[in-house]
């Protein structure tokens, strides 16, 4: 069984400390967005990788719509894989919606989490006058589903079919890596969704775990009055605006991010 | 920039990995309504749409930040204006004075962005009509093996049991109302493939409203008293007549009802309302049934449906009865709409059918099979139909089953017959037995009906080459009964022949009074 989640979430392991911290990642992409900030940690730290059923190099046959229709799914992931390496003291550090992913998982199963770092994160994308600003409206979102209709476009009639069958053989998988950081249009339809249609304001004050908010200084997807509402919501937070802009602060500004992940880190053991 | 990036036909932007815009060609500041030097330094989320943006940093940066290429990506882009532009685009990533630059190459796409729309439409509505043909596919085999597994069941029991009297009644009770059920659901779906080929076709006549709508009631009437349910009917005699197809009318009235009886419960009333309303006839058919919820009324007239699935297996039946009515009224230049004030609140379903222009136009008798077949009498018993006392037959059918069941039929109702199985036999009995009337098969080895019938109409009247004769097929297309018709047959039957309407059909011919 244990095994069998390994191989599902494709869950790599590396470095050669003892404390788990475990990257979680994005919409959109998959593990190897952190491979830019995790040879920071190996020699302190048990890095633990993984891959979210529906991208990635996971399994797709483990795939249920129902299961990941809301980010629960992708919650169930990430303590599926807790409870096969039995993780306890986690440093969790979660991607964009990953972070609503890893506080939820905080909330189920706190005696596994030490901590959270949060990368861009956002408790609700669309907005909710007059008190709250996400960033979007529902139709910004629509735009974005038909974006990734159409650019998943000969997916849909040929790719998906076949890989969906042989998930198994390795060269099929490796052109659907090549091809995309997503997998199949149908679950990259239903991860937008349940990402950007989420609204997880209610479950901060429940976390039960200190946490970091990386914020960028200007980010597209999460912008600065959404880490301000997050820092006052989250018990024990703590923000960081990082002189990074963008959304993915952890592959355009390496450096910086493991600077304040480090940071945050020893300030918070002594 | 070098000149061919400037003076090439295609957009060309570099930016850095934090976004910062290093770069724009002509072409793609003109695109974008910018002026040159306008867009360097700033971020690229300015020439994005906001889909754009969140496609740009979940799905394209990290793509090329990993892969160090991206290639045919469809993104929005938005002008200064706000213009929405659509662009496919490619991407490399490369060093430059130890830094990361990346290349795109842009090509607008307003017209195949539309055109993709269309496909992406096109392929969502031919996915989802091959599911429901899917489905009905289920549906219909469940539904033709459900009586089938009756008829089965019981044949076996009567024939290697020994049952008593009373039970082999029930047995054939059951069997009967099966193949009945099954030949109905034939019907349906011989009626829908019609629609749907575009080969639905009406033999008008001037119909009485009144008429049809009583013939159907009479049809309906022991469906209604068996679960108490108390039949209305508010009829204006003078509102007609209409120009139609009395047999398809008759159709779409028996369908209203019997619908409107299958979904009211025990104790509820259906009423039928004929008026004239100016140029026209309304025909309503209302119920204190369980109504269509506010969701399902748009659908109620497509096909394939029925109000959620699990009330389907509830009531039975394909969902194909609706579109067919609703295809048979507007081939009349009609409509028809559904009404209900919601679930448990009853339904309307009113026809509106435009009145026949002239009234004083003579009438063509109805002597073709659509128009005989309108009986209305398809659940008599045998005992309350027209005599035919006197009455001789000439019956050919090379099955021996289907000759005697046919015989027998009748013979009950007071017909002398000469029952037999080739058309050569048949010639010989018609010169002997000057037979009033000849009842054929079509499908039979060798000469079939076609050449029996033409055969006997090259004979002279003597030797009974005006002998009146109805045509039995196993196909019930409009196209079967062109030919028969045309080969010299005055009416048609399809197989399985219902006695009531042979019998009706044969007492029609001979100008037998209805004894009724």
């Amino acid at each position: 069984m244990n095994r069998k989640i390994l191989v599902r979430n494709n869950v790599n392991l590396l470095g050669n400390g003892t404390q788990p911290m475990m990257f979680a990642h994005g919409f959109g992409c998959d593990q190897n967005m952190w491979r830019f900030v995790t040879p920071a940690f190996e020699d302190d730290y048990r890095i633990v990788l993984f891959d979210y059923v529906g991208s990635g190099k996971s399994k797709l046959h483990a795939y249920s719509p129902e299961r990941y229709s809301s980010l629960n799914g992708y919650v169930q992931d990430v303590l599926d894989i807790c409870t096969a390496l039995d993780l306890s003291n986690i440093v969790f550090v979660g991607h964009s919606v990953s972070s609503m992913v890893g506080i939820l998982a905080s909330i189920q199963a706190p005696e596994r989490f030490d901590r959270l770092i949060l990368v861009g994160p956002s408790p609700c994308y669309i907005n909710d006058p007059p008190d709250y600003v996400g960033g979007f409206e529902r139709a910004d979102i629509e735009g974005l589903l038909d974006m990734i209709d159409k650019n998943y476009i000969g997916w849909a009639s040929f790719l998906a079919p076949v890989v969906m069958k042989n998930a198994d053989q390795a060269e099929l998988t490796q052109e659907l890596q090549e091809s995309f950081c997503s997998t199949d249009p149908q679950i990259a339809r239903r991860f937008a969704e349940a990402t950007f249609f989420s609204d997880n304001r209610k479950d901060l004050a429940k976390v039960p775990v200190p946490s970091l908010i990386m914020q960028c200084s200007d980010d597209a997807i999460a912008p600065l009055a959404v880490g301000d509402y997050l820092h006052q919501h989250l018990p024990e937070s703590v923000l960081r605006v990082m002189q990074a802009n963008g959304h993915c602060p952890h592959m355009s500004h390496p450096e910086e991010t493991i600077q304040i992940m480090q940071n945050y880190l020893t300030e918070s053991r002594t | 920039m070098d000149d061919l990036v400037k003076t090439a036909p295609c957009g060309f932007l570099e930016f850095a990995d934090d976004g910062t815009i290093l770069a724009a060609n002509p072409m793609l500041l003109e695109v974008l309504e910018y002026q040159p030097g306008e867009l360097e330094g700033r971020s690229i989320n300015l020439v994005l749409s906001v889909p754009g943006r969140i496609f740009y940093q979940t799905h394209f940066f990290p793509l090329l930040k990993l892969h160090a290429k991206v290639e045919e990506i469809y993104l929005s882009l938005r002008s200064k204006s706000g213009r929405d532009v659509p662009v496919l685009l490619n991407a490399a990533r490369r060093e430059r004075d130890g830094a990361a630059v990346n290349d795109c190459v842009l090509i607008p796409i307003q017209q195949r962005s539309q055109y993709e729309d269309e496909l992406l439409r096109a392929k969502k509505a031919a996915e989802e009509a091959t599911q429901a043909k899917d489905d009905f596919l289920a549906l219909v085999s469940h539904e033709l093996r459900t009586p089938l597994n009756a008829i089965l069941g019981w044949v076996r029991m009567v024939r290697t049991e020994e049952l008593d009297e009373e039970i082999v009644k029930r047995a054939l009770e059951t069997i009967e109302r099966s193949a009945k059920s099954q030949a109905q659901l034939i019907e349906d779906i011989l009626d829908f493939s019609r629609i749907i080929s575009g080969k639905l076709r009406l033999d008008v006549g001037r119909v009485e409203p009144v008429d049809v709508i009583e013939a159907s009631l009479d049809v309906v009437s022991p469906a209604a008293e068996a679960k108490g349910i108390r039949l209305r009917s508010v009829l204006d005699p003078r509102a007609g007549p209409i120009s139609g197809d009395p047999d398809r009318l008759q159709q779409v009235m028996w369908n209203l009802l019997s619908n409107a009886i299958k979904f009211t419960a025990k104790g509820g009333e259906v009423q039928v309302r004929l008026e004239r309303i100016h140029s026209h006839v309304e025909i309503s058919v209302s119920d204190t049934g369980q109504g269509i919820s506010a969701e399902f009324l748009p659908y109620v007239f497509d096909r394939f449906r029925q109000a959620n699935s699990t009330g389907s297996k509830r009531h039975g039946g394909l969902g194909l009865g609706m579109a067919i009515t609703r295809q048979i009224i507007e081939l009349h230049g009609g409509s028809i709409r559904a009404d209900s004030a919601g679930q448990g609140r009853g339904a309307t379903f009113a026809i509106e059918l435009p009145l026949m222009i002239i009234h004083n136009r003579k009438h063509v008798s109805p002597t073709t099979a659509e128009q005989a077949s309108f009986t209305g009498r398809q659940n008599e018993p045998l005992s309350r139909l027209p005599r035919l006392d006197g009455l001789h037959v000439l019956l050919t059918d090379d099955e021996s089953e289907a000759r005697e069941l046919l015989s027998a039929v009748l013979k009950r109702s007071g017909a002398d017959v000469t029952a037999v199985a080739t058309v050569a036999e048949a010639l010989e009995k018609l010169q002997l037995t000057k037979p009033d009337l000849i009842v054929s098969d079509i499908e039979m080895p060798g000469e079939d009906g076609y050449s029996l019938i033409r055969r006997v109409r090259s004979l002279g009247k003597a030797e009974g080459g005006t002998t009146p004769a109805i045509a039995l097929t196993a196909h019930a297309r409009f196209s079967d009964r062109m030919r028969a018709l045309s080969a010299g047959f005055q009416m048609h039957v399809s197989k399985p022949v219902e006695p009531a309407e042979l019998v009706t059909l044969v007492a029609n011919l001979t100008n037998l009074r209805l004894s009724l």
